[in-house]
This record gives C-alpha cells, sequence and structure tokens, in this order.
C-alpha cells in the first residue's frame, strides 16, 4: 500500500477493497503515550470517525463514503481532486475558490444543524475534486454535540485560516445552511473577547 | 559588561546577570506557597522585601562590580499585577542608580530564549508550559518578528491545573512535581481528553480527577490526569510539527521540568527524527537569568527603547523580536 500522507492522526494509505479505489485511514500506535489511553483514543476516534462520516453523508454534505471499519483502519471511498490549503488550488481561479468557501460553509452549517461539530475544520480539510465538487474530509476529530461553544470554536478555526473576504463568503454559506447560525457567531464574537485569542497572529497560517 | 535581569511575574523574586550570552549568576528568593496559594499582595510583599538582598547576591555571585552593568531588563508581563510592579520598581532603582538603559522583558520570550541559547537551537518548535501558560510557538517573520502561537489551552495552564488538582487531592507543594512522584506505580483510569487541532483544554479534565479522588486510589487518579494531560499536548505538539516541519523541538516553562513530560516529547520527536531539548530545571522554573539574556539581546540589537510599563496580559505574540536568532 502506497502512504498518501501521514499527519499526527493517523497514516492514510490508498489502495484498493473489493476492486474499489480506497483510502485507508490507519491510526497507528502512539508510542509516548501509555497502551491503555493510546487504544483508548484510537478506538473511540476510529468509531466515532466512522460513525460521523455516513452523518455528514445523510445530511447532504458530500463526505467520502465509509466502506469498511476494522479495528483501527477506516476503508473509505478515495477523492480524487485538490485540497483547498494547496497554493495551486488558490491560483488556479480565485472565483472558484470564493464559491467553494461560501460551500464549506453551508457544509458546516448543515453539520452543525444536525448537532456535529467537526473539530478540524480547515481549508486543508477541503478538497475540490476534477468536476469542481466540494468535499470535506477528515472527521477524525468529529464529535456529536450540541454545544455552542464547539461550534463557535469551528468557526473561530476556519476564521484564523483565511481572509476577512473569504470569512464573508464562508459565513453567507453558513447562515444558509444553518437556522441556529446567530447563536455561533455570537459566541464566537465572545470567544474573541475572552483575551486568549484576541488578535492572536494570523501571519503563520499558509 | 554584564546585563542583569529580574523575575518577578509570580511567587519567584529572581535576579540574574549575564555576560555575551553566558550565565554569571542567577539568584532567587521564593515566596513560601501555602495551601492557599498565591495572594497577590503578601507575595508583593515578600518580592518589595527581598529585592535588595537578591540583587545583591546576583552581583557578588557574578563576580562583578555594580559599576560593570550595563543594562538592566525587568518582567513587562503576562504575570501577577502587584508581582510585577515590584520587579518594574526594582528595576526602575538598579536604572536610575546606575544609570544604565531599563528593559521590559516579556516572561514567555525569555523561557524560550534561555532555553534556546543553551540547547543551542536555530528555529525550533517551542512547548512552553507553565503555571498559567501553555502554548505551541515558533518563530514567524512576518508582519514583524514574533512567536507565532500554533496551539494553545482554551481555560487554565496544565502548571495551575496540576497545582488545583494537588491541592483538592491534599498532597504538598511543590504541586506539579508531587503530583509526578505521586503518579508513579499508578494505573489508568478513564478521564477526558480535550484536543481540538492544536489546541486544548484542561478544566473539564481537573474537574473529572478531582470527582474521581473520592472513588478511587490518589496514586491512580494522579498518575491518569497527569498521562491525560501530558498527551494532550504531545498530541497537539506532534501536529504543529507536522503542519510547521520544524526540525527542532524545545520544551520550556516551570511544567518542562516534569521528566515524565520530557521523556514523552523525546518520544514524539524521535518518531520523527528530529532534535529535542529542555534546559536544567533551574533555568525552566521562574528566574532572572532569563530576562536578563532577553535584555542583553535587546540592547545588543539596539532594539527601539519603550516606556517602562507592565501588563498584565502581555501576548507573547505581540512581543516583538528584535534580534537575529
Amino acid at each position: 500500500m502506497r502512504v498518501l500522507s501521514e499527519g499526527a492522526e493517523a497514516k492514510v494509505y490508498c489502495g484498493r477493497l473489493l476492486g474499489i479505489d480506497a483510502v485507508i485511514k490507519r491510526r497507528e500506535r502512539k508510542r509516548y503515550r501509555i497502551a491503555e489511553l493510546d487504544s483508548a483514543i484510537r478506538s473511540q476516534r476510529t468509531k466515532s470517525e466512522a460513525r460521523m462520516m455516513a452523518a455528514a453523508n445523510m445530511g447532504g454534505i458530500l463526505a467520502p463514503k465509509v466502506l469498511l471499519v476494522d479495528g483501527f483502519d477506516i476503508y473509505m471511498e478515495r477523492v480524487h481532486g485538490r485540497n483547498l490549503a494547496s497554493e495551486a488550488a488558490w491560483q488556479e481561479n480565485p472565483d472558484r475558490i470564493g464559491k467553494a468557501i461560501e460551500k464549506a460553509g453551508e457544509y458546516l452549517g448543515a453539520l452543525h444543524g444536525m448537532d456535529i461539530a467537526h473539530g478540524d475544520f480547515t481549508p486543508a480539510n477541503l478538497m475540490i475534486d476534477r468536476e469542481g465538487k466540494l468535499w470535506l474530509i477528515d472527521f477524525g476529530l468529529s464529535r456529536a454535540t450540541s454545544s455552542v461553544e464547539e461550534k463557535a470554536l469551528d468557526l473561530l478555526l476556519m476564521k484564523r485560516s483565511i481572509t476577512p473576504q473569504q470569512y464573508r463568503l464562508f459565513i453567507r454559506g453558513y447562515r444558509k445552511g444553518y437556522d441556529g447560525s446567530r447563536m455561533s457567531e455570537e459566541r464566537l464574537s465572545e470567544i474573541e473577547r475572552r483575551g486568549r485569542y484576541q488578535d492572536r497572529s494570523l501571519a503563520a497560517v499558509k | 559588561m554584564a546585563v542583569i535581569g529580574i523575575e518577578s511575574s509570580a511567587h519567584t523574586f529572581g535576579v540574574g546577570i549575564v555576560e555575551n550570552g553566558k550565565v554569571l549568576s542567577n539568584s532567587k528568593a521564593m515566596f513560601k506557597i501555602s495551601d492557599r496559594g498565591i495572594i497577590p499582595m503578601e507575595v508583593a510583599d515578600h518580592h518589595a522585601e527581598n529585592a535588595g538582598k537578591v540583587i545583591a547576591d546576583a552581583i557578588d555571585a557574578a563576580g562583578i562590580s555594580a559599576g560593570d552593568l550595563e543594562a538592566v531588563g525587568y518582567t513587562k508581563g503576562p504575570g501577577i499585577g502587584p508581582c510585577l510592579r515590584a520587579g518594574q520598581l526594582a528595576g526602575k532603582a538598579v536604572s536610575s542608580s546606575y544609570g544604565i538603559p531599563l528593559f521590559p522583558v516579556n516572561h514567555g520570550i525569555a523561557h524560550i530564549e534561555i532555553a534556546k541559547g543553551m540547547g543551542k537551537m536555530g528555529d525550533p518548535l517551542v512547548v512552553y508550559v507553565s503555571g498559567g501558560n501553555s502554548q505551541i510557538l515558533a518563530m514567524e517573520r512576518k508582519p514583524f518578528s514574533h512567536y507565532h502561537v500554533y496551539g494553545e489551552t482554551f481555560d487554565i495552564g496544565v502548571g495551575n491545573m496540576l497545582d488545583s488538582f494537588a491541592r483538592a487531592a491534599k498532597l504538598n507543594p511543590a504541586w506539579g512535581s508531587t503530583v509526578e512522584k505521586e503518579a508513579r506505580g499508578g494505573r489508568y483510569i478513564g478521564m477526558p481528553y480535550t484536543v481540538k487541532g492544536m489546541d486544548f483544554a484542561f478544566s473539564g479534565l481537573l474537574t473529572n480527577a478531582v470527582k474521581a479522588l473520592g472513588t478511587n486510589r490518589r496514586k491512580d487518579v494522579a498518575f491518569s490526569l497527569q498521562e491525560t494531560a501530558f498527551s494532550m499536548i504531545c498530541e497537539a505538539a506532534e501536529r504543529a510539527l507536522l503542519l510547521t516541519g520544524k526540525k527542532e523541538m524545545l520544551a520550556c516553562g516551570g511544567v518542562a521540568q516534569s521528566s515524565r513530560l520530557g521523556e514523552m516529547l523525546e518520544s514524539v520527536a524521535g518518531s520523527h527524527g528530529i532534535r529535542f531539548y529542555r534546559a536544567p530545571n533551574e533555568f525552566n522554573a521562574d528566574n532572572g537569568a532569563m530576562i536578563a539574556m532577553v535584555a542583553e539581546k535587546m540592547l545588543d540589537s539596539g532594539m527601539r527603547r519603550e516606556a517602562p510599563t507592565i501588563d498584565q496580559k502581555f501576548r507573547i505574540d505581540r512581543a516583538e523580536i528584535g534580534w537575529e536568532g
């Protein structure tokens, strides 16, 4: 199996499952943490991730379909396309990026409407496929929760990753996708006022 | 020519002297913390009473005379208001008695810079863990040179979390290290684990651990709390390592004295084939030498002088790094 990417969370391989192009996400053992905690985290996140992906699909969000869950491995459908965080994607067509970002807002709105917080909602986890459709990937930190705070944190993470103009487009989509948008937006401004995040420098966000 | 630094942001009043990046002396007086924690005015009084003596000690120990001093630094923040005020006053007094320039220093930057200098690191990912702060940072040159915060605690610092737990568990101060001792030979029980990307939160973990004291062995709770908290920091650090592609990692701040955390971060670094460093404990605890070290860099690089103020909430990513490396 070829390694597609290696994150802090898991290694992603590509392969085939019953004739279908598949991506295998494998949560590897982390030597720094004790075995009990390690397997508890890996097992809980594997199961939860598969559940969240299925829920997102049901909610009309384009997310890879889960083919199989086996131990600490998730086999999922492979998306061919470009990561929204890659520079090439940005330079190619600014207009298309704007549309994609608004669509991303709708996706996050739809997730929040189902009481799911994504947990790592950034351009690195959005992909545009060859037909120009937007996919949301990596539900590794997603959680079923009605917490306004956690929803606001999703907004915060995205806000920190894009320009203010792009964020306006993003919020437009978010409002379209979620009736309760006002609550999370208000909570976001409250979080920003708490100080810890006040003007956290944006310079290093790629 | 030497530079003197005064640190007073919390319970330590520290005075250190450096020369060309080399530590000549590092003296301190520590307020003895009772089970009531830190009471700002009492600690500030302690600092004011000890200032003269600790400064004289540091000069003596460095084997220099006061006339050899060419600049003085003090902690501008972040920290406890009245304590910072005591250090600021001492700084002003030294500056005017010897007619030398006064440099306000960010406390967190000082922790990072002294460890970076001792570890001979160029551009590390920094894990800064102390009582009030828990952050993952790295140097960023735009729009001005500063340490960018990649991740940090959403609520309390990991050190304060360990301290609060230790008080609830009736362990003796110094708290971080007593939790570590208590944890030896403990068994793991489930605890909430909260990491969001490169950020993390400790208050849920603390509440749960304090509650768990009622029905579990103290040893097991201490062990599980410590393993969970440190694992959270390691996960965030590993994610930041992969994102930034840094080739070195540094731990600094009071909690970096923990040998268990050191071992875990070492393992994270090792798994990516990068170098890890943490300074000797004396320089991870609050100390004056680290303030002197930054003041010397500010002096040598000719950084613009600023008014000698204090700022209790002086964010680390607001502090300009006006020197190279």
